[in-house]
């Protein structure tokens, strides 16, 4: 086994643990072992971009920290410039407090939620107190890392710009809002674990993820925008509610030390935000007992809920699903997309950016010169929520839980064809299609009842895209294939679909600008392409 | 042929490459029949089950279920077949109720129909309460009433069971034994692998036991002890695998564990 260079750095501090009665050795051999198996995983960020094979998963976690570097750019301004501390600094502990915390939840609720911490530590003799330190050094090694990526370089030109002071406080808070965002995380999961169930926690911490991820994706847009709309001059006034604003109580020692600003408010914050971490973690420590005891809820059943059925609904399904066997599978379908967490991981964000992509493009151009809604094409950029189509469509022929496939091997089917349809109908109803109908109402607000026929064109065109896609991935049987088994051929073949989709867009911006009914034309043509094709590609026959 | 048999495999070969799993099965079963399938790890068990249910092909020699070669109609006489495999995945974030009513439809039920049917079972089995639950809360012993259960909406004419009691509590088990019990009374075929000799020893009405590709050993529990010196199933099986040496292997793996 490796011995990583944290370790022996985290060596210097070993009279520390002694001191508060923790076995610094054991403590160490735990870490050892948990850094060991770090490295097969995969944070949620890298999950994102599916085509990553995993040969060189070494390192895999600090690869992923340059692209927080990047966003530690954002800081330069509010860290390096200007002496409005109290807004400045709000506003960047405001983000780093949200990314880490979020990165916190998605990626190391894992360590924190291990029960079999509890199955295999707990049987040996190791004091519980040893275990909790390692859980806890734990998180904190791979915090330290991200809080590094995301603020050393703000930091750096703060040192030469505010000085040696404003560096030092930094450097203090930034190890006070660590300790307090792992206590916090945990004070969140024992408040969830007391009354509800472990299904819901994980529930909890995927939604995180996929919130994450999305924020990744906007954020990426907003970032380059994020510049213009700074306005260093805003002035920024405590009030007694500010006292709910963490962010504040950190900003508040800039006020007090550099800008001598002894204002009660000021002195207060100033006192939480050194007191509230301390007093979180002595908070934390009483109640870990409580802790491993809920814990336990990760292992049991959980709360049985009833859904009801509605008939009219049962009617509308034997319309869009002729045979059983493809009803069956509509609802299993629909089912595992809203239910598997992995599914969800790798989809929703998208889902979200296919919902902002078409937006974002239209204020684009909207900076360059005015838009007249009457007349624009602009709406051709609701194309761009099509992005979604692909990765979709990939991932519904994917699935954690692939082994679990051996059933269709068992049944009675004659072939395949009428569970791949199922599946489609219920990626296009349950995922895309509400996506695209509160598009098309807001679009149509926005351009006019004119478009109308073009958004009838959008929706065949979505159709046919869907079964191109689906063809082009090779036709795969729904859920069956391990979700690793996507590699770079797929990442490839998205973004060939992706120029499928610009050409259809292409054709139908031609159609409707060139030709008088071009819109018309092009969606009776799609019509009968949709017809052909959903024929073609399920006619039948085995596999 | 004789009309009450149900399944027949005549010189059944299977290789994997080089290996070879099946070196030449041969047995025929007849309807009501519970087959007590045994044989040591690797002998082929799962292989032969595998094959009979065409989710393995490519094999030597014949094999008819209901009188119907499986090759010729590879469909419908899935129809007549309920299976739990020894190690079975299961789209766990679906719930019980979810993934039971879209086994049941896949087997052509009929939605309201599989969700009575998976209901009631359930709730006979002790885990009703469990039923709206997602099944990767479930504790061993419900998910593996809930595989026997989806192995039985359809109402099959053979079961084969891989290690089917394996999480059970005892009261579990005597409720699943009479089951048995009373699917062979009604004619129901059932093929019943496990590694638990006393229990294989109560329930079987006849014992098939596989070694090293072939059947080495066919016939009621009496018919075997008066072929062999054994009196447990356990001693006949140590006996017709060629296994005696246990008693110096335990010997030197207890010398070792006291080398300190």
């Amino acid at each position: 086994m490796e011995d990583f260079k944290i370790l022996q750095l985290l060596d210097k501090s070993r009279f520390l643990y002694n001191k508060i009665g923790i076995d610094y050795g054991l403590m160490r051999k735990i870490l050892q072992v948990k850094l060991t198996m770090d490295e097969h995983r995969v944070p949620t960020f890298y999950n994102q971009s599916a085509g990553k094979k995993n040969e060189d998963q070494k390192y895999g976690y600090i690869k992923s920290l340059w692209f927080y570097v990047l966003i530690s750019l954002i800081f330069i301004p509010f860290m390096g410039f200007g002496e409005n501390y109290l807004f400045q600094i709000s506003i960047t502990y405001a983000v780093l407090i949200f990314m880490i915390m979020t990165t916190m939840i998605s990626d190391f609720s894992t360590v924190l939620l291990d029960v079999r911490d509890k199955s295999i530590l707990s049987t040996k003799p190791i004091d519980p107190r040893t275990v909790n330190a390692a859980k806890f050094m734990h998180i904190l090694i791979y915090l330290t890392y991200l809080t590094i990526a995301l603020t050393a370089i703000p930091l750096v030109v703060g040192l030469f710009r505010q000085g040696i002071l404003f560096f030092l406080i930094t450097i203090v808070e930034l190890i006070l809002i660590n300790i307090f965002i792992v206590v916090l995380t945990a004070l969140l999961y024992i408040a969830i674990l007391r009354f509800f169930d472990g299904e819901k926690l994980k529930d909890a911490i995927n939604y995180v993820q996929i919130g994450l991820s999305l924020f990744l994706m906007v954020g990426y847009q907003v970032l380059i925008r994020s510049f213009e709309l700074v306005d260093f001059t805003m002035a920024v006034e405590l009030h007694w509610w500010s006292i709910f604003l963490i962010p504040m109580w950190f900003a508040a020692p800039y006020e007090l030390l550099l800008n001598g600003d002894g204002a009660l408010f000021t002195i207060i914050f100033s006192m939480l935000a050194i007191t509230m971490p301390i007093i979180s973690i002595w908070l934390y420590i009483k109640l870990i007992p409580t802790f491993e005891r809920n814990l336990q809820k990760l292992l049991s059943t959980s709360k049985s809920k009833r859904e009801k059925r509605s008939h009219l609904k049962e009617m509308l399904l034997s319309l869009i699903c002729r045979t059983s066997e493809e009803r069956a599978f509509y609802r299993f379908s629909s089912l595992m997309m809203k239910q598997e967490r992995d599914f969800k991981l790798k989809v929703y964000p998208s889902l979200g950016f296919a919902f902002i992509a078409p937006f974002i493009f239209i204020f684009n151009s909207m900076r360059i010169d005015k838009i007249d809604f009457s007349v624009s094409m602009g709406y051709i950029n609701i194309y761009f929520s099509m992005l979604i189509i692909p990765t979709a469509v990939l991932m519904l022929s994917h699935s954690a839980k692939y082994k679990a496939a051996w059933i269709y091997q068992v049944f009675p089917l004659t072939d395949y064809t009428d569970l791949k349809k199922g599946s489609l109908k219920a990626f296009l109803l349950k995922l895309y299609i509400p996506l695209y109908v509160v598009l098309s109402i807001v679009f149509y607000f926005m351009y006019g009842t004119r478009i109308l026929p073009d958004l009838a064109v959008v929706l065949f065109a979505s159709c046919l895209y869907t079964i191109i896609c689906y063809i082009g991935f090779g036709s795969n049987v729904p859920f069956t294939k391990p979700n690793n088994e996507i590699g770079d051929a797929q990442s490839w073949k998205i973004f060939i679909f992706m120029i499928i989709a610009a050409i259809m867009a292409g054709i139908h911006y031609f159609m409707a600008s060139k030709i008088t009914y071009g819109s018309i034309i092009y969606l009776v043509v799609l019509a009968i392409l949709n017809f052909v094709v959903w024929k073609i590609a399920f006619r039948g026959g085995k596999k | 042929m004789n009309e009450q048999e149900v399944l027949m495999i005549a010189n059944l070969t299977k290789s994997y490459g080089n290996k070879e799993i099946l070196k030449g099965v041969n047995l025929s079963v007849t309807r009501g029949e519970i087959i007590g399938y045994i044989g040591p790890n690797g002998a082929g068990k799962s292989t032969t089950i595998k094959i009979i249910l065409g989710m393995e092909g490519d094999y030597g020699g014949e094999v008819r279920l209901f009188g119907e070669n499986i090759e010729q109609d590879s469909i419908e006489y899935k129809r007549r077949i309920g299976y739990v495999p020894e190690i079975a995945d299961v789209y766990d974030n679906l719930t019980g109720y979810e993934y039971l009513t879209f086994i049941g439809q896949l087997y052509g039920l009929n939605l309201d129909i599989a969700a009575n049917k998976s209901q009631a079972l359930m709730e006979l089995f002790g885990v009703g309460e469990a039923y709206h639950a997602r099944i990767s809360s479930y504790s061993k012993g419900m998910r593996q009433k809930l595989l026997i259960i989806s192995s039985l909406l359809h109402n099959p004419d053979i079961l084969f069971l891989d290690e089917p009691i394996n999480g059970l509590d005892a009261n579990s088990v005597m409720i699943f034994k009479e089951i048995l019990a009373q699917l062979a009374a009604q004619g129901k075929t059932i093929f019943y692998s496990s590694h638990l000799m006393d229990v294989v020893e109560k329930i079987s009405s006849r014992i098939i036991l596989l070694h090293d590709g072939k059947v080495a050993a066919d016939g009621t529990f009496e018919q075997l002890q008066a072929a062999s010196t054994g009196g447990t199933l356990e001693a006949i099986f140590n006996q017709l695998t060629d296994f005696h040496n246990y008693k110096e292997i335990g010997e030197q793996f207890v010398a070792v564990v006291q080398e300190v």
